[in-house]
């Protein structure tokens, strides 16, 4: 490839300039969110959440931006060509509206990822053509019996000539209502087990509008601007032509493309904690207790650092595992459930924690500080729908022992790339290439090798040199712990301790991916991100969540960290690896 | 990884036979039964081996084996008896390529 943009400065600046364009088009915008005159600025969010509407001024600003096109291969005519840069757009709508992202976009992108990674030339051009002519696509897996088990769905599209009977219902499905398109995981064949499902794509307009009904609207604890319901089919045909793939590759294609979506949705939802951060950072400068600012106080002024090493970790995971799809493909089942289920588990934990800083103010629903209940209300729901946190931890389950077997201590590290926030990536998602499963672990690996080649000059330096031997550790504890693991702690139906294994595994990928990007960013123009403070701070805070219990940080560890808060608070910068420019 | 002559596997050219009695020991396992219970053409989810232990038992294969499967493996041979038809098939392409 003569113009690899990995190697073209030309081109890698191009791509980062064309991302920074649209991250700062949406944030100017979205407006100023504290001018209450703004309907896009928090009281009018607050007032739509209220209502249970989505803003309709943000729909009609996405409509506008023509936002469904970052959905949609650069091939087929959208901006989709970097799932990282998806995540970093997307980031600027849920730090305002976590329900405006996922119920103007998320949904129709997951249906669409369906789509992308099985479906042949025509049913894509064809949903190209409906999303960038401004239509929702639902994803409609969900049946409430069957949870995330969804091997067991009883929704049936019944082979007919010609094409397919769908009968049954789909339940808390967004935007069902209305919706142009339907991605409809359904029982092809009455046999048990991963081959009888399909994929299926209906266009509302073609189904006989007799035979199938919307569900009544579910009212939800967060995302209440969502119109979740649900689809009751009664032998609605459809054509041979909506089948996405080929029939019985339901399970498979359900399990690649979900690889897709979950690397990149949590990186999305950081926007909420970061404006969350923010709002909580505004209170502790602004409030006085105690003869001097909340600030002031040591407690809160902790939880204030934690919650932003926590957001830095979360990104750097993210980061990885957006990344990982193009230059991993054949690892990211492991990375992708990794950041799905570490990473919504760590904004929900953080925003607990910085709950307590804002203290009653916490729950208020409207003002000054409104944003951040409605924030902590919609945040859950990363975890929920059809990869829920146990899901993500049974695919990492059965990986763990043949990882351990022949990927650990043993591979060779990733390329530096995978790190690096800003760096170019060779175009266009690899659909094709993802694999179900992988004996490779190149991340982990990343951190085995660094651990021979790390500075020591600095109390800084010298204090990540000993968290990474920590974390060597652990790595050698959770490899025995694999190795050691019975049968049927392999199943879905493990024991506890199963689960507790792949959460550690999890929380050790996440600290292999700090240290990658505080590597990657050393000879960098980010003074912060070249710093070893925050990648000791953030190291010592993973260490604590495993359980170990690490030395002391050097002094001024934290501070340097603290200082960070509050210049990018002052200087309306957020809280993420991007350092971005923000409207307020 | 390449087995060493010395090993005792290689002389024993595994069968048909021999697969499917280590692979009902081994599913047995996962589904906490006996081996004997597991009928050799019943569909292996008919007794509820999930797709979790499904991938579990491709990486157990493929360690005791040796082979490089399709994770999806278990899914396309649903019984005991399709899986160790098509694994002495795996062996044997395998010997044929090594040679």
């Amino acid at each position: 490839m003569l113009s690899d943009p990995a190697v073209d400065p030309a081109a890698h600046e191009a791509q980062e300039s064309a991302v920074q364009a649209r991250v700062a088009e949406l944030e100017s915008r979205f407006g100023d969110p504290h001018d209450p005159a703004n309907p896009l600025g928090t009281a009018g969010l607050l007032a739509a959440d209220e209502a249970g509407e989505l803003p309709a001024a943000g729909e009609r600003l996405l409509d506008d931006l023509v936002l469904n096109a970052e959905f949609v291969p650069g091939e087929f005519g959208g901006r989709l060509d970097r799932l990282d840069s998806l995540a970093r757009v997307m980031r600027q709508v849920f730090r305002r509206d976590v329900a405006l992202g996922l119920g103007y976009g998320i949904t129709s992108f997951m249906a669409a990822a369906n789509v992308w990674t099985a479906g042949n030339e025509e049913q894509r051009r064809r949903l190209a053509e409906l999303l960038l002519g401004g239509s929702k696509v639902s994803v409609a897996y969900h049946e409430l019996a069957h949870g995330n088990d969804f091997v067991r769905n009883e929704f049936r599209a019944d082979p007919v000539p010609g094409g397919f009977r769908l009968h049954g219902r789909k339940e808390v499905i967004n935007n069902a209502d209305r919706a142009d398109a339907f991605a409809l995981f359904s029982r092809t064949d009455d046999s048990p087990g991963s081959r009888s499902h399909s994929v299926l794509l209906a266009e509302r307009d073609q189904l006989d509008q007799d035979r199938f009904k919307v569900l009544p609207r579910y009212s939800a604890v967060g995302v209440r601007g969502c119109k979740l319901s649900g689809l009751d089919f009664t032998d609605c045909p459809v054509p041979d032509s909506a089948l996405v793939g080929a029939r019985g590759q339901g399970v498979e294609l359900a399990l690649r493309s979900f690889q897709i979506t979950r690397s990149a949705v949590p990186g999305m939802a950081i926007g909420a904690l970061d404006t969350s951060l923010r709002t909580v950072v505004g209170f502790a400068v602004g409030r006085r207790l105690y003869r001097r600012s909340v600030m002031d106080i040591p407690h809160a002024s902790a939880t204030l650092t934690g919650a932003f090493l926590d957001l830095l970790t979360c990104d750097s995971l993210a980061l990885v595992g957006t990344r990982a799809v193009h230059l991993l493909p054949d690892e990211t089942s492991v990375y992708a459930a990794a950041v799905k289920y570490l990473v919504p588990k760590m904004l929900t934990d953080t925003m607990y924690d910085l709950s307590i800083v804002l203290g009653a103010r916490f729950y208020i629903r409207e003002g000054e500080f409104g944003i951040f209940q409605k924030h902590v209300r919609d945040l859950p729901v990363l975890s929920l729908g059809h990869a829920g946190s146990a899901a993500c931890q049974a695919t990492i389950i059965p990986q763990l022992s043949r990882l351990a077997r022949r990927a650990w201590f043993s591979g060779d590290e990733a390329p530096q790339s995978l790190f690096r926030p800003r760096e170019s990536l060779p175009g266009g998602i690899p659909f094709d290439r993802l694999a179900l499963a992988s004996g490779r672990d190149s991340l982990s690996a990343s951190l085995v090798a660094a651990a021979d080649d790390l500075p020591s000059g600095s109390p800084e330096e010298l204090a990540v040199q000993g968290l990474v031997m920590r974390m060597l550790d652990e790595l050698r504890q959770i490899q025995e712990d694999s190795l050691n693991l019975s049968p049927q702690d392999r199943t879905a139906l493990a024991s506890p301790a199963s689960f507790a294994l792949a959460d550690r595994y999890a929380v050790f990928l996440a600290a292999a991916s700090v240290l990658g990007v505080w590597r990657g960013a050393r000879d960098g123009d980010d003074p912060f991100l070249a710093d070893p403070a925050w990648v000791a701070a953030a190291l010592h805070r993973l260490a604590r969540r495993l359980g170990q219990r690490p030395a002391d940080l050097p002094p001024g560890c934290e501070g340097r960290v603290h200082e960070e808060v509050l210049r990018r608070f002052h200087e309306r910068r957020s809280y993420d690896l991007y350092d971005t420019p923000l409207a307020g | 990884m390449s087995v060493p002559a010395t090993d005792p596997t290689a002389n024993t050219e595994p069968t048909a036979e021999s697969l499917s009695s280590w692979l009902a020991d081994r599913i047995a396992l996962y589904l906490q039964r006996s081996p004997s219970e597991i009928q050799p053409t019943v569909p292996l989810a008919e007794y509820g081996l999930d797709s979790v232990a499904a991938l579990s038992l491709c990486g157990d294969i493929e360690e005791d084996f040796d082979l490089v499967l399709e994770p999806t493996v278990a899914w396309d041979y649903p019984t005991i008896e399709a899986l160790a038809g098509h694994l002495v098939e795996e062996l044997q392409s395998m010997e044929g390529g090594s040679r």
